[in-house]
């Protein structure tokens, strides 16, 4: 840029204010078109609502830091370490600042310091409330899955997912899943499900990693996109005892990539062994019924038959004891004792007829007289 | 959106279910139980079948960035 008030007589460059902060803009831009700085956040504050400054310093040195409030996507306090992207400026007030494109905190401490500032917003928010958590569905037909489809982690939700239940759509959103462009890339691929609405479910997978490259989810528009999503979330982040914001704004955290394929799944096998052992506690139960159900008619049976017998004893029972009656009431036996019938009109003179056991005798009766 | 063979499997898995909760019930029959019995036992069989044959499709979406 040429001075507008150059002035051949002076041996040096002569500029008008606001030209000597364009040209400097201009060198600036030319020198450090982007750059990361890393340092400690200070004196941190929030200007209506709309603008983010802060100092970052080290040791010896401090610089002033400006962002719009809606590119800041981590929870920033002071004494945090971090890592900042973006470029130098001189303000038209002459002030030198660095323009922020990102942020993110770095190493242990600040990143769970973060953590714990942006977990205790959004909680209170409502985004992790356990009311809004929705059900994985039972049929599972179509899943959308996110992720790096080099990662390990991917790999071992596939196996398993293919181990336990097949016919799956399964539809791959492939996409980065650390670094600084990682989280508007899986916000994209959750705004794409979304748009599109052919999933039942979307899956959000990354296997483990340190805490740095874990931290993309805790980025705060990943984590409300999560929260806002119009399907299912499930989530398989790192190892077991990796737990991200993301996890908790998902309506499902698995554990692993690897978890997150059990329970979106039936184990084929386990649903085989099932249904054979209700065939096997079923073909038991039949036996156990049919043969309490012929033992039931065989004691039946039994019992009918000790009735008929017993009646039938009864009855010849009676039987002999009418025939006992019987007998003693036949004039044979009478007579076998000794007895004798005596018939016809025992008037002295007639003859009668006298009927012994073995004998018939005609006798005439010869004398009759009243029996004293 | 759905996959018609995964659907086919698991109404063939709640039918399966459904017959073999029939022997335990009060509609029970000892006229039907064979017939019935042979039924579930050859959709068990099908479902044997349909379950290993069933692969998961992948598709990885090309999706401009």
């Amino acid at each position: 840029m040429q001075p507008s008030s150059f002035d051949s007589a002076s041996p040096v460059p002569r500029f008008s204010v606001s030209e000597f902060l364009a040209i400097t803009n201009q060198t600036l831009n030319y020198a450090f078109p982007k750059l990361e700085l890393v340092g400690e956040v200070s004196s941190f504050k929030v200007s209506k609502g709309k603008w983010v400054f802060f100092d970052l310093k080290d040791a010896s040195g401090t610089v002033s830091c400006f962002l719009p409030l809606f590119s800041l996507r981590t929870a920033l306090e002071d004494g945090m370490k971090v890592l900042v992207s973006g470029a130098p400026k001189v303000t038209d007030f002459g002030k030198f600042s660095f323009t922020i494109q990102s942020v993110r905190p770095l190493g242990e401490g600040s990143l769970k310091k973060a953590f714990d500032l942006l977990k205790d917003k959004l909680t209170r928010e409502g985004l992790f409330a356990p009311e809004k958590k929705r059900p994985l569905p039972e049929d599972l037909t179509t899943l959308g899955v996110i992720s790096s489809v080099n990662a390990a982690g991917y790999a071992d939700f596939i196996k398993i997912l293919d181990a336990r239940w097949g016919g799956l759509d399964i539809r791959v959103y492939n996409c980065g899943v650390q670094g600084a462009s990682a989280a508007d890339e899986l916000i994209r691929a959750l705004d794409y499900f979304n748009e599109q609405g052919t999933v039942d479910v979307i899956a959000l997978l990354r296997g483990g990693g340190s805490k740095d490259d874990l931290a993309v989810f805790n980025d705060e528009l990943l984590v409300r996109r999560i929260a806002a999503s119009k399907i299912p979330v499930i989530t398989g982040i790192g190892h077991e005892v990796d737990v991200s914001l993301a996890d908790l704004a998902a309506d499902v955290r698995a554990s692993t990539p690897s978890n997150a394929a059990e329970l979106l799944t039936r184990d084929k096998s386990a649903e085989l062994r099932r249904l054979r052992g209700s065939f096997s506690s079923l073909k038991t139960y039949l036996d156990h019924y049919l043969s309490t159900l012929l033992e039931t008619r065989r004691a039946a049976l039994a019992r009918a038959e000790r009735e008929i017998l017993s009646r039938l004893s009864l009855i010849e029972k009676e039987l002999a004891s009418k025939r006992a009656v019987l007998d003693s009431l036949n004039p044979e036996n009478v007579l076998r004792q000794g007895y004798s019938i005596l018939t016809g009109d025992p008037s002295p003179g007639n003859v009668v007829k006298i009927t012994t056991f073995d004998k018939l005798i005609s006798a005439k009766v010869t004398h009759v007289q009243p029996k004293i | 959106m759905s996959n018609p063979k995964s659907n086919s499997i698991t109404t063939k898995i709640t039918e399966l279910d459904a017959q073999i909760q029939w022997f335990y019930s009060d509609e029970f029959s000892l006229d039907e139980a064979e017939s019935r019995y042979k039924a579930a036992l050859k959709l068990h069989q099908e479902i044997e079948q349909d379950l290993s044959a069933l692969k998961n499709k992948i598709t990885v979406l090309n999706v401009a960035k």
